[in-house]
């Protein structure tokens, strides 16, 4: 491993090459301006010591090795200062640290040229993709083709030999390029068309017409290329596409379903592949039917008969009866009678079991009944003196306790219940289980019970009730439910307290010994457990005021929150009318309702086929209004642009406003202003006229949403592009090039609005993004960091207070809280600045301190306050103010403000999961993280890795150990303070 | 501009080269600017120029014709102009021959040191190199060179010395050492006086230098002699040997000066065995026909721009030697003292002083942009701001003149008195 990177040298403007001989001999890097980076490999695969050689070309846009060369030889593509494109070959000579002329130049190639695509043998030579031309030369063979004009992207090779390419353009076109040839004589290129794709970065053919295409624009796609056209002259079927929501050019966090937890609807993609994704964190229950039923106490789904796929009954339990409900005809609940049943008691425990037969505990009895007449079978009564307080059967085996600690072992037969054993415990049982987690589904082997008063989770074995472990939980609160599990084929033991937390262990279904214990909190009420199964997979649901389903990926194990406020009792309920759903019993109500895909984060695609550029909510309208750009493709760079009104449920475009030529949406909010009750939507536009390097002109147009139609109620040309729109006090702060303006929204004398300029502030390169809060106004410049601007209403002007003197270059901007501002700069890099309003100086005042700086490796483009998690008011997490920021690569992060003393404590922790947690390659955390830009690198500072900290949850027990003793923790101390922390996200 | 932010957001265009791509465009909209003024502290003209790039580029130093010094705050305006919307920068201090050992005659050189601005250099025609303390405005150090001095130079790579390298109305360049205040070095080669002397921009070891016999001459301070002079006739760039030639290199040196030289990790390998050849033709070899007046390197270090009395200025290919024949038209320099070029640090552009005029030419092509006027007198150095991109130009006229990329004059209804007034000022500004 070693350091590739120069301490001098101006990194190349066309992005880094790195590129492999095809025979092995050298690695070669572009990396900078004017040098070519060797690195030789030798015989026996060793990279040795790299140099440079001098590559006379500067504006290379692309390099390859070529095949079937006896030295190792390079194809460059570049422009010279006349903007002509021309193809040189250099022999690479690695004993002489030099190049040697190659065989062959190509001078004067398409304008367009901007690809190298080196052929195998036995052809050899390059392919030069051309914007209308593709050219094929060897050095003797030249053949050119012209081609429909296209900016092709990404290719990738068919066949071995190298006579077939797939080509992506722009627009997502695919293109099949054929090299026909004598034996190894070229003679002629063909292409095809084969038909539509997301716009490619990536082609890789993979096997039997199967390719795969990555896009960094679209969703990335598997597809078939099949030999026959389908209907439009598509060759291309999408087998598969993946999620992909990059580039984030715009979201925002908003509450649509109103239960305090908050969505990101971002504006992704770009060009045709531009779509809205609704990003939701959590698993969500989607609503079949509800019924209003107060007191609910427990619930069970049973079939009518062992034979039946479908559930048909649900028992509903309340504190004094029991209520059998069924889906009638009319696919309604309607309430139904089992005869065998018990109905004006309580019920502890109902299930179907062997022999056609169904069970049902009372706090007086057990009861038998047979499934198909329904009448009662036989019975099993508790002791005088004595009522059963807790039951859990399997098909074949029921375990009661009963009040004074006595375990009562019964098992079915055909018609009989036999009491097997009985033992008396010393203290009483909260909760047992007997779940069956070995091979026999009927039959299990081991009971877990939980204790109160010594507060244990003992293990016994069946039928005799040998206690096997008895594992103390500590702490003063009583498990309220255990539950065996099997998940991805590994035996777990849940067991659950009544202030909400949860242990997990690792079963040995043979000894009954429990292992690797883990302890989570999942909420702050008693969690009762059930399991159910979804797409062939058991999960555990876990009901409480923080319902959670408990699922495994990978052999770990995940915990993903419900989007439901609180969930008092739960059981699968899979009926015909209402396949693979859950019955919810809430508070006064039964919900029953089909849950989401068992994983962590949602998404949900809103199609636009334009590209959405940004992005506003109404709230009082429940609306949407986005910003977008319609391109055509057959006609250059031409488009049209619009803003649109979107329903905030349906997502239906209800109403559009065409904008002129050549005028782009630029920014929008919603907003009200004083004097005036409406709430508006704000667009601010520019006119990019193709010869201006700047727009110099603009507008603002005010929109008012009336029965579902855009109304302009007011608007207001400007000198230049609104970049950016802020509601200031109820008056309008927009960011014009170089500008900052105030507008108030004034009362014409014929009764209509208009917009009148009140101050401005000007001086800066390109106010590109502004954040305001009460009378300071944050603004992130083009390329001079961020300023702080005060309005003072009393002169009616904006004057600076203090700014960051570095020279970054801004990407996004937010207000953390009064004194400390964030900021994404153009390298990759997140820093915070601190206003010194207390400093003694004016000089120390009017400098805006950089207090924190962070490496992130990711180009932001927006920052929002908001979380994508519900927010428990009695949490402590929920003190913690977050923003969520996207990205051009399509990740959605979230930053939070820690309070000193937790960040204190998990910097220590993240010192010490550096030492032990290495990077991938070995490459360092702390060098990864360092600010670096153009000017400078220096150490991360008060800033945290996240990701990095929360691995710990994933290590090894010893290696928790390990870090728990260098900090001197308790190991249960740091995981839940950890895990604290994934509760932010 | 609208476009190109939209597609850095989208990811179509990298950051790293939105960022390049817009210092190109605002570069060449580079014009006098009006919202920012610099009140020249000199009582005749300036002579030499120079901003700190290192820590904080913020601070001005400019040195003068008549023995004085002094620094500007570029970032922070000393007073505001509200009718005209120009911040005015005055000198945060001045010092001159009034300061005990300040500069009695002309002030021909100054420099930052390299690190931070706790330090500063200056050399001048009263044959004294002085190291000032920034904070007390005291000279710390003195240097007496015993014959006026040219130019001098600190390197901004060097993390092992911390040598000033001098060029003198003497044929010899001296290093002299802040950390003993003993001179370490002495270079001896040209036959004439040494107007420029420059470090390297590549290796911390590699001293230029600029004659008034004509030559450009590389010099590694960890051995004897230098190792390269510049051949302005030598210009077979991009000619790579033949391969097969190789056993014929030890024939020609023409040869073996056009080809590689200077790896940037060792910048002379087997230069011993070449200096056995002892003095012969190679020594006559000029750069310039004339005096050679102004070096400046491109910040990767691979080329190099000199000015020379002849009026041309050269692109040289650093490695190999090899002047390029780029052509720089109608420029025009004379002069007894050298000058002070600029270059970007993209290295698209180089600006000469050329005259009253500044010169602004595309590096490559040699295509003239522009010739940046105000200057009514002799426009002596440049000094670039990469990043505010701005261009800071000293004169025989006693004015330090600010350049900037253009910026558009908003006349809104409101503040179009305001505007108004502020071209009127501007053009005021000029006449003076």
């Amino acid at each position: 491993m070693g350091d590739v990177s120069d301490r001098i040298g101006r990194p190349t403007d066309n992005g880094q090459i790195g590129i492999i001989d095809p025979d092995c001999r050298l690695i070669g890097l572009h990396l900078y301006d004017g040098l070519f980076k060797v690195i030789p490999i030798d015989s026996k695969g060793q990279l040795k010591e790299a140099f440079n050689i001098r590559l006379e070309e500067l504006q290379v846009l692309d390099i390859k090795f070529l095949y079937g060369c006896s030295k190792p030889t390079i194809a460059v593509l570049f422009q010279d200062n006349r903007d002509a494109r021309h193809v040189k070959t250099y022999e690479v000579l690695l004993k002489e640290k030099d190049f040697a002329d190659g065989p062959w130049v190509q001078n004067n190639l398409d304008n367009g040229a901007g690809l190298l695509i080196p052929v195998p043998l036995p052809l050899g030579g390059v392919i030069i993709i051309g914007e209308q031309t593709i050219v094929y030369y060897n050095g003797f063979v030249f053949k050119a083709i012209s081609i429909q004009p296209a900016i092709t992207r990404a290719y990738g090779r068919v066949d071995a030999d190298g006579s077939r390419y797939l080509l992506s353009d722009l627009t997502g076109m695919l293109h099949l390029l054929v090299i026909t040839h004598e034996k190894d004589r070229v003679t002629g290129l063909k292409v095809e068309r084969l038909g539509e794709t997301s716009a490619a970065s990536t082609i890789s053919y993979l096997d039997n017409a199967v390719v795969y295409v990555g896009s960094s624009y679209g969703d990335s796609q598997l597809i078939k290329l099949n030999l026959q056209p389908d209907s439009k002259g598509s060759y291309v079927e999408v087998l598969e596409s993946f999620v992909n929501l990059g580039p984030i050019v715009d979201f925002c966090v908003v509450d649509l379903e109103r239960q305090g937890q908050g969505q990101v609807v971002t504006c992704s993609g770009a060009f045709k592949d531009g779509t809205l994704r609704i990003v939701r964190n959590g698993i969500g229950i989607n609503e079949q039917a509800s019924a209003e039923l107060p007191g609910i106490k427990g619930m069970w789904s049973l079939r009518a008969s062992s034979k039946d796929v479908y559930d048909t009954f649900l028992v509903v339990t309340f504190i004094s009866e029991t209520r059998i409900l069924a889906i009638n005809a009319e696919d309604e609940l309607e309430e139904t009678e089992i005869e065998g049943f018990d109905s004006d008691a309580q019920t502890l425990f109902c299930q179907n079991v062997l022999h056609d037969q169904l069970i049902q505990v009372t706090a007086s009895s057990l009861r038998l009944v047979d499934a198909i007449s329904r009448r009662q079978l036989n019975e099993w009564r508790a002791p005088p003196g004595l009522s059963i307080n807790v039951a859990a059967a399997s098909s074949s085996q029921v375990l009661l306790a009963t009040g004074g600690g006595h375990l009562v072992y019964i098992e079915i037969g055909q018609r009989e219940l036999i009491e097997v054993k009985h033992v008396k415990l010393e203290y009483e049982i909260s909760c047992l289980d007997i779940n069956p987690v070995g091979e026999d589904p009927d039959r299990s082997y081991l009971a877990v019970v939980g204790m109160w008063t010594d507060i244990t989770a003992r293990i016994f074995s069946l039928p005799n009730l040998e206690l096997l472990t008895k594992h103390s939980l500590g702490g003063e609160i009583i498990p309220r439910s255990v539950l065996f599990c099997t998940f991805e084929g590994i035996p777990y033991l849940l067991c659950a307290l009544g202030d909400g937390h949860l242990f997990n262990f690792i079963l040995d279904v043979n000894t009954g010994q429990l292992s690797d214990r883990k302890k989570v909190s999942l909420g702050t009420q008693p969690i009762t457990l059930r399991t159910f199964r979804s797409k062939n997979a058991t999960h555990v649901f876990a009901a409480s005021d923080r319902p959670t389903v408990i699922y495994s990926s990978n052999r770990k194990l995940l915990y993903s929150n419900v989007n439901l406020k609180e969930v008092n009792y739960m059981c699968p309920f899979n009926s015909a009318s209402f396949p693979d759903s859950l019955a919810i019993g809430k508070e006064g109500e039964l919900t029953i309702g089909t849950i989401d895909d068992i994983q962590k984060l949602h998404i949900r695609t809103v199609p636009l086929n334009e590209h959405a550029r940004r992005i506003a909510h109404q709230e009082a309208t429940r609306t949407f209004a986005i910003c977008s750009a319609k391109y055509i493709p057959t006609v250059e760079d031409m488009e049209t642009h619009f803003v649109r009104l979107l329903d905030d449920q349906t997502f239906e475009n209800i109403a559009s406003f065409q904008l002129d030529a050549y005028e782009n949406g630029c920014s929008i909010i919603s907003c009200s202003f004083t004097d005036d009750n409406n709430v508006y939507y704000c667009v601010g536009t520019g006119y990019a006229i193709p010869e201006e390097s700047e727009p110099n002109k603009g507008r603002i147009l005010v929109f008012l949403v009336e029965d579902g139609k855009l109304q302009l109620v007011a608007e207001k040309e400007t000198k230049g592009a609104v970049y950016n729109l802020n509601a200031f006090n109820g008056k309008l702060l927009a960011a014009i090039n170089h500008k900052i303006h105030l507008y108030k929204w004034t009362l014409r004398d014929d009764g209509t609005r208009e917009l009148q300029s009140e101050c401005g502030h000007h001086g800066h390169i390109l106010a590109l993004f502004v954040q305001s809060r009460g009378d300071f106004i944050v603004m992130g410049d083009l390329m001079k960091s961020i300023s702080l601007l005060i309005y003072k209403p009393e002169e009616g002007a904006i004057e600076e207070c203090a700014r960051d003197y570095n020279a970054n270059w801004m990407s996004a901007v937010e207000i953390l809280d009064d004194d400390i501002y964030l900021g994404a700069e153009n390298s990759f890099n997140l820093f915070t600045v601190r206003k010194n309003s207390d400093a003694a100086t004016d000089e120390e005042r009017s400098k805006l301190e950089v207090v924190g700086e962070y490496h992130l490796g990711e180009f932001v483009n927006r920052f929002r306050h908001g979380s994508l998690v519900m927010r428990l008011p009695d949490s402590e997490t929920s003190q913690i103010p977050t923003v969520i920021f996207g990205t051009v690569n399509g990740v959605i992060g979230v930053i939070a403000s820690l309070p000193q003393e937790q960040y204190m404590f998990l910097h220590k922790l993240q010192q010490n999961l550096v030492k032990v947690i290495k990077g991938v390659g070995g490459l360092s955390h702390e060098q990864w993280r360092s600010f670096s830009n153009e000017r400078k690198t220096v150490d991360a500072k008060n800033f945290l890795d996240g990701d990095l900290i929360e691995s710990f949850l994933d290590l090894s027990r010893s290696r928790m150990e390990e870090i728990s003793t260098a900090m001197s923790v308790p190991v249960e101390e740091l995981c839940k303070r950890v895990e604290e922390l994934t509760r932010l996200h | 501009m609208w476009q190109m932010v939209g597609r850095r957001e989208t990811g179509r265009l990298p950051p790293h080269k939105f960022r390049a791509l817009l210092q190109k465009t605002r570069l060449y909209s580079i014009e006098l600017a009006g919202h920012k003024e610099i009140a020249s502290a000199h009582k005749s003209g300036v002579n030499s120029l120079q901003q700190i790039d290192a820590t904080e580029a913020r601070y001005l130093l400019s040195g003068a014709a008549d023995g004085s010094v002094a620094v500007y705050d570029i970032e922070q305006a000393t007073a505001y102009d509200h009718s005209t919307r120009t911040s005015k920068h005055e000198a945060l201090f001045m010092v001159d021959k009034r300061v005990l050992n300040g500069h009695l005659y002309s002030v021909s050189c100054v420099h930052w040191y390299p690190i931070d601005t706790g330090i500063f250099v200056t050399g001048s025609f009263d044959n004294f190199v002085n190291v000032w303390d920034t904070n007390t405005t005291q000279v710390e150090l003195q240097f007496n060179m015993s014959k006026k001095v040219y130019s001098l130079s600190m390197s901004t790579l060097a993390t092992t010395h911390m040598l000033i390298a001098t060029g003198t109305d003497d044929t010899r360049i001296r290093l002299c050492d802040i950390a003993s205040g003993a001179f370490t070095h002495t270079l001896s080669g040209h036959r004439d006086s040494v107007w420029v002397v420059q470090w390297s921009t590549r290796s911390e070891w590699v001293l230029v230098s600029g004659g008034c016999d004509g030559a450009i001459r590389f010099w590694d301070i960890r051995r004897a002699g230098c190792y390269q002079i510049l051949d302005q006739q030598c210009s077979q760039i991009g000619r790579r040997p033949p391969v097969l030639k190789k056993s014929s290199r030890t024939h020609g040196r023409e040869d073996n000066l056009c080809t590689k030289y200077l790896n940037a990790s060792s910048p002379i390998r087997q230069r011993g065995q070449k200096r056995s050849f002892g003095i012969s033709a190679v020594d006559s070899r000029t750069a310039h026909y004339g005096s050679v007046a102004g070096l400046q390197m491109t910040a990767d270090g691979l080329h190099m721009i000199s000015a020379g009395t002849d009026s041309r200025l050269r692109l040289w290919d650093v490695e190999s030697g090899c002047n390029t024949l780029v052509n720089y038209p109608s420029t025009y320099i004379r002069g007894n003292k050298g000058i002070q070029m600029a270059v970007t640090p993209d290295s698209s552009l180089v600006f000469t002083p050329s005259l009253n005029a500044i010169l602004v030419y595309d590096v490559w092509s040699g295509h003239s942009y522009s010739s940046l006027r105000g200057h009514y007198d002799q426009v002596n150095c440049c000094a670039f701001h990469p990043q505010g991109q701005e261009l800071y130009t000293g004169s025989n006229d006693r004015k330090i003149l600010v350049w900037a990329p253009r910026r558009p004059i908003d006349i809104d209804n409101f503040d179009y008195e305001d505007a108004e007034q502020a071209i009127k000022a501007d053009e005021d500004a000029w006449s003076d």
